[in-house]
């Protein structure tokens, strides 16, 4: 009897043929685009969607092109952070149409297709019952979708919010296999940089990815008043020495700015002298550096 | 997945594919020696891990639309962002080449759930052959009753009896 091997197809499906297709998909996209940037942490509530849609400002008034895949499928921010919420997308054969921001952003986000407020992501099935059996291979499909079939054009920087998880890099590493790099974001917090060395450790040795430096972010409070520096969180608490080593910018903490993300203001574009638009300019640099010294 | 004929020793070949029904899908193979066909029975947990996957049972001759898996998956859409993909033009069962394929009329509605009222066409039933169908196992039931169906139709029976269930129990593994 003929074993595994010896038969020559698998019946005429051509699963592999059909898998093939979908990376092909991606990879015919992403000849457009020149660096791909995956922004992540590991621990949820870092502030990774707001650095996001402000690194992507400051790289578009740096005069980039640049868009951004909202990568969390299930917990969609950027497009009312980016003031793009009412977008409707626009299909043609090629591809979808993204949204665009005043500025000329672009952007996908699972939010522009999503019916209400309070409308989570359900995916159809004849049953939600045991849906962690394929629901996690839904939402890595969708982000493939995202990547291939919006149509970028040509790209500068298209950048990637990933959700909390070390599991999602992988996702992104495996759809995206020439990533150009990762920026980890981190809260001068023992906690948060615990669950943020562990996707380092992902990132770094585990897929092979460059590092292009840390982010802490929320670091400390400036006053409004005085102008001194105050720590948001304990004294103790100072940013690992690893971390330090590969600092791209310690954002403080600006009320200012989660309003600008409420209401869809690009908020270095509106407060470009607030400390924090300053990091956040110098971090955009640097990226930009990151890729310049690695040509 | 590969399938062998095992008097034969031959690969088998994808012939057809059901649209879902109860979450189920049913692929068909066949061998081309001996034409003997084999039924594949997914159940839904298979069939939705098969959906997530964007893949297509029996290959594809189409294009891949944009987004379709999201298009065609997510329940929870806006209206407007989500044009109907399935258009007269993708849905038909011509291929690009101009051939016709049996089941690309299947695979293009991307195992959207065929709910379809229609005519029955095929034998009915006794009340106590349904009685029997439904002690099957649900996962498999629509394969075999679709199955019982076929036998019947094959045999000329225009009603579905207890003995006819019985005389089709051999080609079955489920017992009913």
């Amino acid at each position: 009897m003929k074993t595994y091997n010896e038969l020559p197809s698998d019946a005429g499906s051509n699963i592999v043929g059909q898998v093939t297709a979908q990376a092909n998909r991606i990879q015919q996209r992403l000849t457009t685009i020149k660096h791909t940037v995956a922004i992540m942490s590991g621990k949820g509530g870092v502030g990774k969607s707001a650095l996001t849609a402000n690194l992507a400002t400051a790289l578009t008034l740096k005069g980039n092109t640049v868009g951004v895949v909202d990568a969390d499928i299930n917990g969609p921010t950027l497009a009312k952070m980016m003031g793009v919420r009412d977008a409707t997308l626009e299909y043609t054969s090629i591809g979808v149409k993204p949204a665009v921001t005043a500025l000329g952003t672009k952007l996908i986000s699972m939010d522009l297709l999503l019916a209400e407020d309070d409308a989570p992501v359900l995916w159809n099935a004849h049953s939600q019952k045991d849906a962690f059996t394929w629901r996690s291979t839904m939402e890595v499909g969708a982000l493939r979708e995202f990547i291939a079939d919006t149509e970028w054009g040509e790209l500068d920087y298209l950048l990637l919010d990933l959700p909390p998880g070390t599991d999602r890099l992988p996702n992104v590493a495996e759809l995206i296999p020439n990533l150009g790099g990762v920026v980890v974001v981190t809260i001068p917090s023992e906690v948060s940089q615990l669950i943020v060395k562990k996707s380092v450790t992902m990132a770094r040795d585990i897929l092979k990815v460059p590092i292009i430096g840390v982010v802490e972010n929320m670091a400390f409070y400036v006053c409004q008043h005085c102008g001194e520096e105050e720590p948001l969180f304990s004294v103790d608490e100072t940013l690992d020495e690893a971390f330090q080593q590969s600092l791209l910018g310690s954002i403080p903490f600006d009320p200012q700015l989660a309003r600008a993300n409420d209401n869809g203001t690009p908020y270095i574009d509106k407060y470009p002298d607030a400390p924090a638009s300053r990091v956040l300019v110098q971090v955009g640099k640097k990226i930009q550096d990151f890729f310049i010294s690695t040509v | 997945m590969k399938f062998l004929c095992t008097d034969c020793d031959t690969a088998m070949k994808f012939k057809d594919v059901t649209r879902p029904e109860q979450g189920s899908v049913t692929a068909l193979f066949e061998c081309p020696d001996c034409f003997t066909e084999i039924a594949m029975y997914l159940n839904p947990s298979e069939t939705q891990m098969l959906k997530s996957l964007d893949l297509k049972l029996g290959g594809t001759n189409e294009a891949a639309q944009p987004m379709q898996l999201v298009r065609s998956q997510l329940e929870t859409a806006k209206g407007e962002s989500m044009p109907d993909m399935f258009s007269s033009e993708t849905s038909s069962a011509e291929t690009a080449e101009g051939g016709k394929c049996p089941f690309t009329g299947v695979i293009s509605e991307a195992f959207q759930e065929d709910t379809t009222p229609t005519e029955p066409t095929g034998p009915t039933w006794t009340a106590e052959a349904l009685e029997r169908l439904e002690r099957i196992p649900a996962f498999v039931r629509p394969m075999a009753k679709m199955g019982i169906e076929s036998f019947a139709k094959d045999n000329g029976h225009d009603e579905i009896t207890g003995e006819v269930m019985d005389a089709a129990r051999g080609n079955f593994p489920a017992q009913f």
